[in-house]
This record gives C-alpha cells, structure tokens and sequence, in this order.
C-alpha cells in the first residue's frame, strides 16, 4: 500500500524533480580502488580539487553510498569484490567508470588477468577516458552523471 | 575466549587492494595473513610479448601510484648497460631532478595516508595539497600529473621548459618552510605520537633477516641506500645524507621520510643549479645485444631490482623485477603478531606498500 501511494506521488513532476535534484546533489562514493587511478581519486576528493562541492564524499560505509568509482583495471579476483560491493549498495546507484583499463581493457588487452572493461559485469552510466584522467575529467564525469539523473525518467 | 577469523578489504578505507586475514582474540590480533593479488595484471608475461619500447608505460604502471619515475630508471639502466650506450649529462641530470621531485610526491602522499589511519583529517588535507604544487612542477617538466614515460631509452623525452628552474626553486623553498609545520602539526603532535610511537618496532637484524629495504630498513637504523652505495645516473655528484631512525616503529618510518624529502630538496637545488647544456637524448637501436643484466636502483620505497636476459631480438626473453613493496609486505605478518586491532592499520600504513608494486 505504501509502496503503491509512494510510486504515484513519484509520478507528480514536481516532487520528481526534488526528489532527482536531491539524488543528484549528494552522490556519496564508495571506497573502494581497483586500480591504479587511486591517487587521483585523493586528489580530487581532497583540498584542490575538492569534490564535495558537488557532493560527492568518499565514504567508507558500503550501505550508505549511491556512486561507484571503478579506478582504472579490474582483475578477474577483483571483479567478484567489485560486483559484491556493488550488489550490497542500496537503489539507486551509480557506476563511473574511470580510465581507459576499466572503459575497454586499455593498456592490458591483451593480459590473462584483466577484464576487458568493467560494463562486462557491471552496468556503467558515465566513461571518463584518460591514463589516469585528469580531477578536472572526473569532475566532468559527476557533472554528466549529476545532468543525467536530473533527466531520470518517471518509471523507476 | 575463542580465536575469530575477521576478514579485512578490499572495500576498506585503509586496506586498499589488499585482503587481510586476521586470527582476533577479542581485540587482540594472534595472526594476520596477507591476501594478494587483487591487482595482478601479469605485467612479467606481457612484457615479452612487447618491444623494448613498448613496454616503458607498462613498467611505468608497476607503480604509477606516486613513483612512475623511480621505476623506470631501473629498467632502462638495465637495457643502456646491456647496449652499451652513454646517456647524455644533461639527460642524465634531467632524469634526477624528476625522479627526486616524485620522491617527495611520493612520501607527501603517505604522510596523508598516514594522518588518514590516525585520524588526523587536517594532515591529509595539507600534504595532498602540497603535493599538487610537486605534481604542478612534474606538469611543466613531463606534461602529465602522475603516468610521465618520461625518462626513455637513450635519455629523455622532453627539454626543462622556459622559467622551469626559477618556479622549482621557488617552490622547493616554500615546501621546506613547510616541512616544519608538517613537524609541529604532525610529528610533534601529542595525538599522533600516542597512535604511532613504539608501535610495530622492528629491529635492525630483524630487517635485515627479512630482507626489508628502502625508508623502512632505514627507520631501523640501518644505513643503505643505493643512491650513496652504488651510485647510478649522476647521484655521486651531489651532496647528500642518508637520514637513519633510533627505534625502527611506525613513527620513525614516517619521520624518516620526511628527513628523506628535506634531502631530496638539497638534491633538486644542487641539480638545478649545475645541470650543464647539451642534447637530451641520443639515438638507440630497437634490437639489444644477447646478454643478462641486474640492476638497482633507489626507487621511492626502496630498492627496485631488475633482471632482463635478452636474446638478441627486440623483446626482451624473461624480465623479472624485484619491486620494494613486495620484500617490505614480508613485515606486516612479522609485526601483526599480538597487536591491538587499531594498530594494524597504522603498521600497514607506515610500511607504505602499494599493492600493484606487491602484484605486478
């Protein structure tokens, strides 16, 4: 019942759109690294660069966070953490994937332990290419993603 | 009571790409098991697969966390003695100033890493900031923020632009100034010693039983460095100390370090200010002679070895690399034997290992 009066007032525009606004404002991340884009995941998480501006907080509780950083390659043992950590997360969530390793296997294509891209096991919202990007890329990429959530559709 | 396995990582803000297995008795830890390879990309497999060439940016991602430059001076070393080629002085000089200034990258980034396991949030905020005014200066030199392939076979990729010298010297002045206030708000903090003094002691012929190197082996009192023991590129021109610890614990480790940046500005002013005219590069021929090789060199975190048998072709037939991570991670169980909870994090920190050093 409650679930039903929540999903129609979720179809009145308005409330929709605060309802995305306040999504998109506070995309908590989770902490967890895969690659080797780490140190850049500091730095813009840190004093110049300085992410929380949109929103965005590293967060070292899994049950609380929205947004996933994948930072650069993920390994096959990696993938089945990532794809837990990923499962334990509440709806709704979000993956960026971070770096030509976890877009398309990058640098390691032809390696026996990397997996060619991380949208083969997760689905990915926004692609932030570079080796690894700039903090001004992954800023780019929160905003996409922040413009892209603003636009969510009714449905979900 | 009853031994407990905990299982720590890799989705933990400390632990990085790193599993630990950990035997609790309550709060106390009986045993810590490292789990590795989380990052292991078989970068010795795929190195034959590619040219001499080719494989600079993957032996630049051992770890191009912080020290991309310190790694790769190896193993170019390594393929200019089995060549035969004499890099030119200005080259030479060129490959220090950047590998120093990486250095000090290297070790703000572990001093945050460190405040972050103690729990200072201030301290993680003003080392990454100064970092970025090192990271500015490797910008101006290489072009790129932390992955450079900048020193490459025969010398270097890129001249000192216009103004380089008069910015680094001005900015090395500012970090040493700053430096002191790193000593006031980190290491002479009350908070900090309680968490990091005579936690994890290791002694000198425990480390050197184990086989620990660079600023870690140094912590324990043990004066070796590759930079003064055998010196390669143009390190026996400068004037230097090799800084030491008394205890060999946590806090040691991290005021070694710092010691170690103070150094690496002497070593930036005195290259700056001799570093002679002249071509950055010479040409070198993509086919190395027949033969093996071992070199070192002093990376950031410690002693970088690599041994590369070629035969004749343009890939190398086997490279093995001997990443100072990976001889360091031997400390952790060493040390994680009867240890609170809370000070496993603080040992793991202070030995500044990075797992895609440790996986490869």
């Amino acid at each position: 019942m409650l679930e039903k009066i929540g999903k129609s007032l979720m179809n009145i525009k308005l409330l929709r759109k605060i309802f995305n606004w306040g999504r998109a404002w506070s995309l908590w991340s989770v902490h967890l690294e895969t690659g080797c884009c780490g140190p850049e995941d500091m730095a813009r998480a840190c004093a110049r660069f300085d992410t929380e501006r949109f929103g965005t907080l590293p967060f070292p509780t899994l049950r609380e966070c929205d947004l996933i950083f994948v930072t650069g390659f993920v390994t096959k043992k990696m993938a089945k953490r990532l794809k837990l950590a990923y499962e334990q997360m509440p709806e709704p969530k979000y993956v960026i994937a971070i770096g030509h390793c976890s877009i398309s296997g990058g640098l390691w294509w032809d390696s026996y332990s990397v997996v060619q891209g991380v949208d083969e096991i997760l689905p990915v919202d926004v692609y932030v290419p570079g080796c690894p990007p700039r903090p001004e890329a992954w800023i780019q990429g929160i905003r996409m993603l922040q413009e892209k959530i603003a636009k969510e559709g009714l449905k979900k | 009571m009853s031994i407990m396995k905990l299982s720590m990582g890799p989705q933990h803000p400390i632990t990085g790409h790193f599993r630990f297995i950990l035997d609790v008795d309550g709060d106390l830890v009986l045993k810590l098991e490292p789990d590795i390879g989380y990052t292991h990309r078989g970068i010795e497999k795929l190195a034959e697969k590619r040219t001499y060439l080719q494989n600079l940016p993957l032996i630049e991602r051992v770890n191009s966390y912080c020290d991309s430059v310190g790694t790769m001076l190896g193993y170019l070393e390594a393929i200019e003695e089995l060549m035969g080629l004499e890099v030119p002085e200005r080259a030479k000089y060129l490959r220090v100033i950047a590998a120093e200034l990486n250095r000090i990258a290297s070790h703000l980034y572990a001093a945050c890493l460190f405040s972050v396991a103690t729990g200072l949030e201030t301290m993680l905020m003003w080392p990454i900031n100064d970092r970025e005014l090192i990271l500015d200066l490797l910008e101006k030199l290489t072009g790129q923020r932390i992955t450079y392939t900048y020193p490459t076979i025969g010398g270097v990729r890129f001249d000192m632009s216009e103004g380089f010298k008069e910015e680094a010297l001005k900015r090395l002045d500012y970090l040493e100034k700053r430096t002191e206030d790193y000593y006031k708000m980190l290491l002479w903090n009350h908070t900090f010693q309680i968490r990091a003094k005579n936690v994890g002691i290791l002694k000198p012929s425990d480390a050197i039983r184990l086989g620990i190197v660079g600023p870690n082996l140094r912590a324990s009192g043990v004066k070796a460095d590759v930079r003064k023991d055998e010196p390669y590129e143009v390190y026996d021109r400068f004037d230097f100390s090799i800084p030491t610890g008394k205890n060999g614990d946590s806090y040691d480790r991290l005021e070694v370090r710092f010691k170690e940046v103070e150094q690496s500005i002497n070593i930036l002013r005195q290259a700056i200010k001799d570093i002679p005219k002249g071509p950055i590069k010479k040409w070198a021929p993509p086919i190395v002679p027949k033969g093996e090789v071992y070199t070192r060199v002093e990376a950031a975190r410690g002693e970088f070895g690599y041994y590369i048998v070629a035969d004749g072709t343009m890939k190398p037939y086997r490279l093995k690399m001997s990443p100072p991570s990976f001889r360091n991670l031997i400390a952790l169980p060493y040390l994680c034997r009867n240890v609170p909870l809370a000070d496993v994090p603080v040992i793991y920190i202070s030995l500044d290992l990075i797992p895609m050093d440790v996986d490869r």
